[in-house]
């Protein structure tokens, strides 16, 4: 859940029609139309990507005169088929996602479920990922891939690339070899399939 | 008791607030005191910056250090990206960092013929904090315009690693060398674990959000670190890599430059730097038993210093976060944050909680820019100036922070407010102060008191252990005696 309480705005005199902005956003918003650049206020999430990388300083960030209170609602849907995916992701429920939002992996699993297709989806309907935009792609893409959903990455964008690696999937070779310089991947394995288990403190 | 120590001034930033509206610094309030890190650890290495030959100090050991590295492989019509991170420009002020970077180029263009020298800074969660910094100390026209920020959103690049496919970012690796320059601040120990902490930078500030994300919410805690080295390790990097060149620091200050062809030797030496010298002020203010703690430093709330120690290790100062066995978690890391569940308690019983000796913050001066909701959740806070909370209040990254934390008009205030509620006079400020920490005199006592033993602790029977549990030789203590002025 996020109240979004900022706006992309674009000072049209100085845009160069570089399409970084469009290339960064997380949701889609923003988009270069005749050579400048357009915001869709109404699905920008403020997170400011745009401001922060376009190269002429042509972007600011404001106040919302009605800030958008953005987030899905977990008892909309089935919570059990929401503990199966989160399972199958190896996440807890419960566990945060995103920690600028405060978004648990439950609420992104009740986006997949109503209908996110996308890293992009999942972060307009919750406001994952629309703080720092940087540490919870992962985790949204292991949920999205254990609905098997194939999400493909923005065409031409930099939104996303493609989920890497997990301490589950690190081979035993690369376990073996490492070990001895304080690398503990059969001890993380472990610690995380404990959290993974651990009882839900929220509900039922 | 000695006087309180200059603390760094406030910096203008798109990150923090206007530094005029920093009325007061935590350190002119009656009752506080400083301590030298000479006074609590005499045996910390002896600091060529800050010193009365001034920064020239840096250019020579940079210089020095350089002599012994290889070049050879640069070629006039080559390029070369010096790659750097902002943390570098965080310690003392940031002009050591930022001299060693131009120096750098200066040496390498005179060695090699080279002119197309790059510099590509990386950051954190601020994106354009480097960018303020290349302005700040010149580096642009020293790089001759080629000088830039580079943001983890920015375009990115494959890289094929023993564990597959990670990114990094693109501007990072567009030229025909990489030339590492980074510093051995342990800064984030809750996170590295002072393991491969050389090489972090390919897991972070070069790369891209993917790799990131994959480090704090895929691998685990300790196995997390792995990330960097894959990445390091790959042929792609490989093939690039020229050479490594770091400020060394202690917590008293910068102690010299090292540079070397091979990194993991490199990392050896800074390794066995960090688990002695940071080891052992980790371990003392780990062992206070109450305090307030002061947040005056122009950062992120996360990484105010005191004593070569930021905010959120000492948030974690209760587990010994150098120890890989029997801390999993620490009390702060992402992974620990992700896993308090709804009622607002640990998922597991065992996951420590904050450290309860700091009894409240007094958030005088820090900026946005990065997540900290977390500490206000669990620390009582309050906040100084309503510009501030403000300024919090407007960053997508800490848009809950405020939720938690209290106003205060201006310092006093604030922190009469603090002794009243807690009932210590113990205060421990986070203000960068260099060479020394400033405290309240009943905190500079306690930690002249206590030193010794955490001295000898540390020396006979963490130290060793830290050590052995990385994989690295108490014997490379030797090298480290031999490079820096280091006594015993
Ligand atoms: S990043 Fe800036 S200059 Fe480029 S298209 Fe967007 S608004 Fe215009
Ligand atoms: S969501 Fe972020 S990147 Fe997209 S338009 Fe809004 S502020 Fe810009």
């Amino acid at each position: 859940m996020k109240l979004v309480n900022l706006v992309a705005v674009v000072d049209l005199e100085k845009c160069i029609g570089c399409k970084t902005c469009e290339r960064v956003c997380p949701v889609l918003a923003i988009k270069v139309v005749d050579g400048k650049s357009q915001v869709d206020t109404e699905r920008c999430r403020g997170c400011a990507a745009c401001e922060q990388r376009c190269p002429v300083y042509a972007i600011r960030m404001e106040k919302r005169k009605e800030p958008i209170l953005v987030g899905v609602d977990v008892d909309s849907v089935d919570y059990g088929k929401v503990i199966e995916l989160c399972g199958k992701a190896k996440l807890n429920p419960e566990q945060v996602i995103c920690f600028c939002t405060g978004t648990r992996a439950e609420e992104i699993a009740a986006a997949i479920l109503m209908g996110a297709k996308s890293p992009e989806d999942v972060s307009f309907m919750t406001g994952a990922r629309t703080g720092c935009k940087v540490e919870c792609i992962q985790p949204i893409l292991r949920l999205l891939e254990a609905a098997d959903i194939k999400s493909v990455p923005p065409k031409g964008g930099w939104q996303w690339y493609g989920r890497t690696v997990t301490v589950w999937e690190i081979p035993e070779g690369v376990r073996r070899k490492h070990s001895s310089r304080g690398f503990y991947f059969d001890e993380d394995e472990k610690l995380l399939n404990r959290v993974k288990e651990a009882p839900l403190q929220g509900r039922r | 008791m000695r006087a309180p120590i200059p603390p760094i001034p406030p910096r203008k930033s798109q990150y923090g607030i206007d530094p005029s509206l920093v009325k007061k610094r935590v350190c002119e309030l009656p009752g506080m005191t400083s301590v030298l890190i000479k006074e609590l650890f005499p045996d910390m290495p002896d600091v060529i910056y800050p010193s009365d030959r001034g920064i020239e100090t840096i250019r020579k050991a940079t210089e020095e250090a350089l002599k012994n590295v290889d070049m050879s492989m640069i070629k006039p019509e080559h390029s070369v990206n010096i790659l750097a991170s902002h943390h570098g420009f965080t310690l003392l002020g940031g002009e050591p960092y930022a001299e060693m970077l131009k120096t750098l180029r200066d040496v390498i263009q005179a060695r090699t013929g080279c002119k197309d020298i790059r510099l590509r800074a990386g950051v954190g969660l601020r994106f354009r904090e480097t960018e303020e910094y290349i302005k700040r100390y010149g580096l642009d026209k020293h790089f001759n315009g080629k000088a830039v920020g580079i943001a983890p959103i920015d375009e990115g690049i494959p890289i094929e690693t023993e564990i597959g496919t990670l990114y990094g970012i693109k501007k990072a690796y567009d030229a025909d060398w990489i030339v590492h320059a980074h510093n051995s601040d342990v800064r984030e120990v809750h996170f590295h674990r002072q393991v491969d902490r050389a090489v972090k930078p390919f897991g972070m500030s070069y790369a891209r959000i993917e790799t990131r994300s994959t480090y704090h919410q895929n691998m685990g805690p300790r196995a997390a670190n792995f990330v960097a080295r894959a990445i390091f390790d790959s042929p792609f990097v490989q093939k690039k890599f020229a050479f490594a060149c770091f400020l060394t620091v202690a917590p008293n200050g910068i102690i010299g430059v090292d540079a070397d062809n091979d990194l993991y030797s490199l990392n050896d030496r800074i390794t066995f730097i960090g688990c002695r010298y940071y080891g052992k002020m980790m371990t003392l203010l780990g062992s206070i038993d109450e305090c307030i703690v002061a947040l005056d430093f122009p950062c992120p709330v996360v990484y105010v210093f005191a004593g070569g120690v930021i905010y959120a290790n000492f948030a974690g100062a209760n587990t010994d976060l150098y120890d890989l066995d029997d801390v999993p978690l620490p009390s702060y890391t992402w992974y620990t944050e992700a896993f308090y569940g709804k009622k607002g308690k640990p998922l597991l019983s065992d996951i420590p909680p904050v450290n309860p000796a700091i009894k409240m913050c007094v958030h005088n001066y820090a900026w946005v820019g990065y997540p900290s909701v977390f500490f206000s959740e669990h620390i009582p806070t309050i906040v100084v100036g309503r510009e501030q909370a403000d300024l919090f209040n407007r960053d997508p990254q800490n848009l809950n922070y405020m939720k938690h934390a209290l106003i205060a008009d201006d310092l006093e205030t604030a922190m009469e407010f603090a002794y009243k509620v807690t009932g210590t006079r113990k205060v421990l400020i986070f203000d960068g102060a260099i060479g020394g920490i400033n405290v309240s005199e009943p905190l500079a006592e306690y930690l002249l008191k206590k030193a010794p033993e955490v001295n000898e602790r540390v020396e006979n029977e963490l130290l060793p252990k830290w050590l052995r549990q990385r994989g690295v030789d108490l014997r490379i203590g030797e090298d480290v005696r031999k490079k820096y002025a280091v006594r015993g």
